[in-house]
């Protein structure tokens, strides 16, 4: 019996499986797959590089970040998901896409087994912020899409407010580019 | 359980959603859950409280307590789990229930003062328990939490 048992649970390990990061705002859990994550710093360490935005489009993206030769809007985690005001102290900066997302905590790395798609009965900004929920330690968690922090609209907004401001080392006529801090 | 008198009588679920007992067709209704561990994380969908993990499945759990019964409903161990079709797919979702929940049989007529959200209504040895519509019952929460907003928004 023993065996058979051994042997039932073999199929379910050969299930693709994905690292996850899992990350806290508030007392919120969220995982976010870790190959779409470039680099996670603390806020504390990002010092000189956050520069303000002159012209906040958006409510939850007030800054951008340069890394190695590149820039980040950086999204602040508990506003996006419309959570109660949170103190980040870690930054999630993503691969692929040009944003950095602010968090309360890193709680784990961890392995995710399955992934379930978001049940058609939820219909608002929700299907744009994860690809779906996973079952990690008997806990349902929410999977964040990485592109969904900021859509591909937001995205336009932000560069036609404060053009080129996300190529590096170039500085626009206009555009101040007031580092953290430079401020009076 | 009456429904087992007379099987070509419809059968209906009565259930009670914060205060009031209501009650919905028997073919609409998979099954009544105890106990799951109800989770929540951030969403802008009206009415959906939480989701509950049954068999594998990620089960909503749609709160028809402010169209019902004009409140949120109070945490419960029991939901009711009932199947409504969301683009042309049929989707499980969990009501969350309080009390027992009963079988019976009984011919639906229409009634004046029947609720906004029923379809008809069930005379149960002289008590009048409306028939919920669904997706109407849902569209009426919604509304219930669009108005809430604007109140919150001038508070604040």
């Amino acid at each position: 019996m023993t065996q058979q048992a051994n042997s039932g649970l073999a199929p379910r390990d050969a299930r693709p499986k994905e690292q996850v990061v899992v990350f806290a705002i508030g007392e919120q859990s969220f995982v976010i797959s870790a190959s779409s994550v470039q680099e996670i710093r603390s806020t504390d360490s990002l010092g000189g590089n956050v520069v303000e935005l002159d012209r906040p489009v958006l409510p939850k993206v007030r800054h951008i970040v340069e890394r190695d030769a590149r820039s980040y809007y950086v999204v602040s985690g508990y506003e996006h998901f419309h959570l109660p005001l949170s103190r980040p102290t870690s930054v999630l900066i993503l691969r692929n896409v040009p944003v950095a997302v602010l968090v309360d905590r890193i709680e784990e790395m961890a392995e995710m087994r399955v992934l379930l798609g978001l049940p058609r009965s939820f219909s608002g900004e929700e299907r744009t912020w994860y690809r779906g929920v996973t079952v990690l330690g008997h806990k349902v968690v929410p999977v964040a899409e990485p592109r969904g922090f900021l859509t591909a609209e937001e995205l336009r907004r932000l560069e036609e407010e404060n053009p080129g401001l996300l190529q590096t080392g170039v500085h626009p006529a206009g555009t101040s580019r007031r580092r953290q801090g430079e401020r009076a | 359980m009456n429904a087992e008198k007379n099987h070509l009588v419809p059968t209906f679920v009565v259930f009670q959603v914060g205060t009031r007992r209501i009650a919905l067709n028997r073919e609409t209704v998979a099954e009544l859950i105890a106990s799951p561990q109800l989770f929540s994380f951030p969403h802008t969908t009206p009415i959906i409280a939480g989701v509950v993990l049954r068999r594998g499945r990620i089960l909503p759990v749609l709160d028809l307590g402010p169209a019902v019964s004009g409140a949120p409903s109070q945490s419960t161990r029991f939901f009711l789990v009932v199947e409504r079709t969301i683009s042309g797919a049929i989707e499980k979702c969990a009501i969350p229930v309080q009390g027992a929940c009963e079988l019976v049989s009984g011919i639906m007529f229409a009634h004046k003062d029947a609720a906004d959200f029923a379809i008809g209504r069930l005379d149960l040895n002289g008590e009048q328990i409306d028939v919920l519509d669904l997706e109407k019952a849902i569209a009426m929460g919604v509304a219930y939490e669009d108005d809430k907003v604007p109140a919150i928004e001038v508070l604040a």
